[in-house]
């Protein structure tokens, strides 16, 4: 039954992934040119939010490496940004969750990391020369990108959080055990 | 706050060191080639789907802010479109006109003619003749009533009224219109009338002169016409003669009569030079 449950947390992860991918270049790329807004990496973070800095940091690396190879500047740097904004939303997640966030709290620290992320990808690129990117560049876009993935993220946090919730797809409560002490009577 | 598993911190530790060795190869040389063209091909299989799903949508959106602006930009083509097909008929109009005005030009200098430009603008009854046009010439251009009028192919008729800056040319096709003509072929003259739409009709002034169809016919000496003289009438088109001996002849105009546009006004035809004589060899 666990096995079943990892599996389709992998499928379910890499048809996101993927989708976010395709969604990424046909449409959003597009229409926000040229603030370099991210859906993949804001997906990477909301679902770090809610499942944990294990599951961000694998799927920020795994999207993050694909995106890098279907592009043309050094391989692993989104890989890199992405998995650190998937380990600092896990982390982060867990103010979140424990202080019951409603879907714009959430979106609002998403469009934060992914603003943050997004610099970070700008300024790397920038520092190994990439074509177009300038640390001036990385700078100027933190605050469109941030508004930008505000936006986004409103309507992506409560499908995330749906699929997350959803039979086969949800994470593995932990196991309860019975503690039964005996208290002897001196 | 969560905090990291002991698993969690070795895999990132691993990750970055793995991507970071990524960049290094990838910044290094190309040794991630394959690796890219792999992701690059099944990438843009499915994104050439994708985008057939996503494109219009995204076309649609793309264009709203242009909406104004491409509305603009239609006027404009439009415009400039309407600008350019005008131009367009101006230069066929040029053109024809440079063809008339070349016709005007070598029947001037093959007959030693000063011929004063005249563009048609008006066409009708008028100074009580029933075919006549206006011309956009009158005696502010030193044009006078009874100079000849031709179309540089042959005789269109010749000014009866002059104004300022008009004068009305009665065309050769009016039932009042005579002018003396010539055959180039027998040299017999004759004294040809308008008809209306037929033409022109003749009759010699010798009643046995033998006249045949396709005779050409030029201004000839005919009273006291003031016509300039050699100018071509017509080409004779049927020959009747009646019980009593008299010849007819219908001549089809050489100039047309319906749809003139520029004219020739012959203002000068005098000779610059005496004419030689003839006499025995020296």
């Amino acid at each position: 039954m666990r096995a079943m449950t990892s599996a389709s947390r992998a499928a379910a992860a890499a048809a996101s992934i993927l989708t976010s991918l395709l969604v990424q270049a046909s449409l959003i790329g597009p229409l926000t040119f040229p603030v370099p807004v991210s859906l993949p990496a804001l997906l990477v973070i909301v679902v770090a939010i809610y499942a944990g800095p294990g599951t961000g940091l694998a799927m920020g690396f795994v999207s993050g490496l694909l995106a890098d190879l279907g592009s043309d500047h050094p391989a692993g740097v989104q890989a890199l940004c992405w998995m650190g904004a998937g380990l600092l939303a896990g982390i982060m997640g867990g103010l979140a969750t424990e202080r019951g966030y409603r879907a714009r709290g959430v979106a609002v620290l998403a469009a934060g990391i992914g603003a943050v992320t997004a610099w970070s990808v700008g300024l790397f690129l920038a520092v190994l020369g990439s074509h177009a990117a300038t640390i001036g560049l990385a700078f100027r876009s933190v605050i469109p990108v941030g508004l930008t993935d505000a936006l986004l993220a409103l309507a992506l946090v409560p499908v995330v959080r749906a699929v997350l919730q959803a039979q086969g797809v949800r994470a593995p409560r932990p196991r309860g055990e019975l503690v039964i002490r005996s208290y002897a009577s001196d | 706050m969560r905090r990291l598993t002991r698993r969690q911190q070795l895999a990132a530790v691993a990750l970055t060191v793995v991507a970071l060795l990524f960049v290094s190869l990838d910044f290094a040389g190309g040794s991630l080639s394959n690796a890219r063209g792999g992701v690059t091909g099944a990438l843009g299989s499915l994104y050439r789907g994708t985008d057939a799903v996503f494109g219009p949508a995204r076309r649609f959106v793309q264009g709203i802010p242009d909406v104004a602006g491409n509305r603009r930009e239609i006027a404009r083509l439009q415009q400039q479109n309407q600008q350019l097909r005008q131009q367009v008929r101006d230069q066929a109009t040029d053109a024809a006109t440079g063809r008339q005005l070349d016709r005007l030009q070598l029947q001037a200098s093959a007959a030693g003619w000063t011929v004063l430009p005249a563009r048609v603008i008006a066409t009708g009854p008028g100074a009580g003749f029933q075919w006549t046009v206006t011309v956009d010439v009158g005696s502010r251009d030193k044009v006078v009533a009874g100079q000849t009028v031709t179309d540089g192919h042959g005789l269109v008729g010749r000014v009866v009224a002059v104004y300022a800056s008009s004068s009305t040319v009665l065309l050769a096709a009016d039932p009042t219109f005579g002018v003396g003509a010539r055959d180039t072929r027998s040299g017999q003259l004759m004294l040809a009338k308008g008809a209306g739409s037929a033409g022109l009709t003749g009759a010699p002034l010798d009643e046995s002169a033998v006249l045949k169809v396709g005779d050409r016919l030029v201004t000839g000496p005919a009273g006291e016409t003031t016509f300039v003289s050699g100018i071509d009438v017509g080409t004779v088109y049927s020959v009747t003669r009646s019980a009593d001996g008299t010849v007819r002849v219908s001549i089809r105009p050489a100039a047309g009569q319906t749809g003139l546009d520029l004219l020739g006004i012959v203002t000068v035809h005098s000779r610059t030079a005496p004419r030689p004589t003839i006499g025995p060899n020296q």
